[in-house]
């Protein structure tokens, strides 16, 4: 990583509903197939299960679901980016990992609000390389329960609770 | 008197309780005093009273103390929460912060009398509480004298000697932690003391003749005055009873008060180590003594012809020398990460054995495959090993919990004027280190009680024809594959007809209830909130608040808790612990395509039932079991799964105190040993669910929070009035 120069980043490119994304790598642990994943009942449902990640249990999200897209179909080239944010290892399913890429910071510009439905609240920014858009995705954000959707999730218990 | 460890222990409890009070105090002023967020505070505060007490921070146990009296009060409906209430409460928190910051030092000296004088003045003016009218809980607040007088003369030294209070003292808390090797660096004040050969001959010639040599570390107070004539004074005291044949920093430095914060001597002497601490610890301005024998190390050389003859002596004394030198702290994060990848070779070990299975059904008995098959055997037997070892490198010996306890029972037996013989038993006994954190609390309750309400006054006990000392029991031992601690005295017991009284007294019971309940049953309304057999509020205890406490904790590490008494004869409480939190046994059941875990410790039974034999009570779905008259949960409506069962029902039988609940699911697997992992930060509490765990192949199976399903079944009322009725 020493040659990762101060004004160059290196993202993990992985595609989502169509669209290429990127996430800075020094967040990245490792990818891995989307195998054996369990459910967990009652958790959000953007929460796609735990797996086994060598002994230890690790939280699964859909992105896509995450970021309010329609929840990924589960395929041959589903990949789990396993991610460490602020402490914490998570993975989260793409629909495909395709390469690592360097980028000048430069070439960042802010995000629109909105990208491809996806709101600029998880998103650091967007880039142009080789005349294809890299939406680059926040991993702090992503993984960040915002207390309004504890909340939310709150209530929904409490009604799941009353109603049964 | 505290290690470094137990104050964290400590500041990390009160941190957590103060957060109850303080997400409760919100509650009540948002909602008005709901009888549950009532008893959240109550428990809260008697925790933090029990435990700074026993810390001897008295400004917290005292302000605590009444913070405890004014929701007692609320909880009889005495008085109603008001707006000045609640900003009374949290000023009351917020010098409770305060004196936590003391405590750190983070803060300078706080004064508790302002608001401890708000909170009277928030109750009405009668002062007899409901709860057996005592004036000691409205009026004068017993400040627990016992609890901080460590810089005071207690005893005159002969005393000390003469009453054998020496078996409360550490004498086997010093051997016990020397032995373990666990204790280097713990304490407040202590030395590493390498003896030099002179000063070991003398040592050795010493033990011939009778004598024991002692490592004393002595610890004085922060804000000492005169230290050299404190010095000398311990040297005078010391030598009352043998010599001083050395000290660290050297005498003559000693004596001019050049020292830190203690110093540390090396006795000879015939007293045992509980006596000299006695009587080190009865001079003015000594925070801290700790006694250990000295071991001299026998091992290094290989014994010259003419030493044979020695070693042959202090064979045993080997052991503890060697385990100091070979001893190296290490993280539990560390361990736990050992205890992960052991998971790991588990995990690819039954994956080789699924191989070595197909290799021998297709090639049959070839040399190669012989050799896979030894192997793997080998392979299995080494991570069985690997991962036994770890797990004990987990463990404590139970000695961390037990050894703050005889002080704590002698001030408290001080305080009430009782006189016990206070004995622990298997100090060395191992626990998880999680366990360990957990069960002081409990214990300490159950001492409380034994020693307020179990032993009676000298007096009494002359009269009724018992040994004028009472007699408290704590021993903890292996059994089986659990811990099991043992706490007896020999004191009043509990009677079943009283309790009877009592309990229709507290409305907990009709008279007819009462009198048709067997007397186990009125037994285990120790267990239910609210109830209480003592006749007056103590600092102590009796107000009922406690037992049920005790349980919670116990079962909440997989423990359980029973006792069985005689009047006039005593009690006994026998807790039964898991050797370790990280592995339970499991009833492994299948809904829908999922594997989940139940934890053993819960499971009562299973039963194969008829769909006709579900009846309904107001909308929710019972079981009749052996005339008990049980709610029905459904895992699959609660967990929102599909089953894939139809016609007969699997039904597993979960107990959590009182409370038994069915649980319907698909299918039964058996009993399985799994290793808990949690569920992460990330999900956080996700209800009904306590935790995951790896399977063989690999997968993750959910362990089910049997406890919080128990505790949901909201139907629990109606099924008790159906069983009383019926």
């Amino acid at each position: 990583m020493n040659e990762n120069r101060q004004d160059e980043l290196q993202l993990v490119v992985f595609r989502l509903k169509e669209q290429t994304y990127g996430i800075d790598i020094g967040h990245v642990l490792e990818i891995i197939r989307a195998t054996d994943i369990t459910a967990i009942p009652g958790a959000p449902a953007f929460v796609e299960g735990v797996i086994n990640l060598r002994g230890r249990v690790i939280p699964v999200i859909d992105l896509a679901h995450r970021l309010g897209l329609a929840p990924i179909n589960i395929s041959e080239n589903t990949r789990i980016i396993i991610v460490e944010v602020g402490g914490a290892t998570a993975g989260m399913m793409v629909d495909g990992v395709s390469e690592v890429l360097r980028l000048s910071r430069e070439s960042i510009q802010p995000p629109p609000p909105m990208v491809a439905g996806v709101s600029a609240a998880y998103l650091q920014g967007i880039a142009l390389v080789d005349e294809r858009l890299i939406i680059l995705m926040d991993a702090t954000r992503v993984f960040r329960r915002e207390e309004k959707e504890v909340l939310q999730e709150l209530s929904r218990q409490v009604e799941e609770r009353s109603a049964s | 008197m505290f290690t470094e460890e137990e104050i964290a222990v400590f500041l990390e409890e009160l941190e957590e309780k103060l957060q109850v009070i303080n997400d409760n105090v919100l509650l009540l002023e948002r909602e008005g005093g709901s009888p549950e967020v009532i008893q959240e505070i109550f428990r809260a505060a008697h925790t933090i009273k029990g435990s700074s007490a026993v810390m001897g921070y008295e400004k917290m146990s005292t302000l605590t103390h009444e913070i405890e009296n004014l929701f007692d009060r609320l909880r009889q409906r005495e008085m109603e929460v008001s707006e000045t209430l609640v900003d009374v409460l949290f000023e009351a928190l917020d010098t409770l912060k305060l004196l936590k910051d003391e405590i750190t030092g983070s803060a300078g000296d706080v004064d508790v009398s302002a608001v401890i004088e708000k909170l009277r003045a928030c109750q009405p003016a009668c002062g007899a509480g409901g709860s057996g009218g005592a004036p000691a809980g409205g009026g004068t607040v017993p400040a627990p004298a016992g609890m901080s007088d460590s810089r005071e003369p207690v005893d005159l030294p002969t005393q000390a000697r003469d009453t054998g209070s020496g078996r409360l003292l550490p004498a086997g808390q010093t051997a016990g932690l020397s032995t373990t090797g666990t204790s280097n660096g713990y304490q407040t004040y202590r030395l590493t003391m390498e003896l030099e050969d002179a000063v070991e001959e003398v040592v050795r010639e010493a033990e011939v003749r009778g004598f024991q040599a002692y490592q004393v570390d002595i610890g004085t107070d922060q804000g000492c005055q005169m230290k050299g004539v404190r010095a000398f004074l311990i040297f005078e005291t010391l030598q009352q009873i043998g010599e001083i044949i050395k000290s660290v920093p050297p005498a003559e430095d000693l004596q001019e008060g050049k020292y830190e914060q203690g110093f540390t001597v090396v006795l000879l002497t015939k007293e045992d180590a509980g006596q000299v601490h006695d009587l080190v610890f009865s001079i003015a301005e000594v925070s801290s003594v700790e006694v250990r024998p000295i071991k001299l190390r026998v091992w290094e050389q290989t014994p010259a012809p003419d030493a044979a003859a020695r070693q042959q002596v202090k064979k045993e004394a080997a052991p503890p020398g060697k385990d100091n030198i070979k001893t190296v702290r290490v993280d539990v994060q560390k361990l736990d990460t050992l205890m992960n990848l052991v998971g790991e070779l588990v995990i690819d070990r039954t994956r080789l054995d699924r191989f070595v299975e197909v290799f021998e059904s297709r090639y049959g008995s070839d040399d190669l495959v012989e050799n896979i098959v030894e192997i793997s055997n080998h392979l299995g037997q080494v991570t069985n090993d690997l991962q036994e070892e770890i797990m004990k490198a987990r463990m404590l010996p139970v000695a961390h919990v037990f050894n703050r306890l005889p002080r704590m029972v002698r001030d408290l037996a001080h305080k009430m004027g009782k006189e016990i013989d206070f004995i622990i038993e298997g100090r060395e006994t191992e626990l998880d280190r999680n366990v360990i954190e957990v069960i002081g609390d409990p214990l300490i309750h159950l001492l409380r009680n034994a020693v307020d309400h179990g032993i009676e006054p000298p007096e009494e006990r002359v009269r009724l024809g018992k040994p004028r000392t009472g007699r408290l029991l704590l021993k903890a031992a292996y059994v089986e594959s659990h811990i099991v601690i043992t706490l007896s005295d020999d004191g009043r017991g509990m009677d079943p007809d009283k309790m009877r009284q009592k309990a229709i007294e507290k409305g907990l019971m009709t008279p007819e209830q009462a009198a048709r309940a067997s007397d186990r049953e009125i037994l285990d309304l120790i267990f239910t909130p609210g109830f209480s057999t003592a006749g007056t509020v103590s600092d102590v205890s009796g107000r009922g608040v406690g037992m049920d406490i005790v349980r919670n904790q116990i079962e909440q590490i997989n423990g359980s808790v029973e006792f069985t008494t005689a009047p006039g004869r005593g009690t006994t409480f026998t807790i039964k612990l898991p050797l370790t939190l990280a592995i339970i046994r499991a009833l492994m059941v299948t809904l829908g395509d999922h594997v989940y875990a139940f934890p053993l410790t819960n499971v009562l039974e299973t039963l194969t039932l008829k769909p006709g034999e579900i009846r309904r009570v107001r909308h929710a779905e019972v079981i009749v079991v052996r005339g008990h008259v049980l709610p029905l949960v459904r895992l699959a409506h609660l967990f929102q799964e599909e089953s894939k069962e139809e016609g007969k029902l699997s039904v597993v039988i979960l107990g959590s105190g009182d409370k038994k609940v069915g649980v319907v699911v698909d299918r039964l697997i058996g009993e399985q040993e799994i290793v808990i992992k949690s569920l992460g930060g990330y999900l956080g509490q996700v209800p009904g669910l306590s935790g995951a765990t790896i399977l063989g192949d690999g997968k993750v199976a959910l362990i089910v929070d049997a406890r919080g399903i128990v505790k949901d079944a909201g139907v629990e009322e109606i099924i008790y009035e159906v069983n009383r009725a019926g």
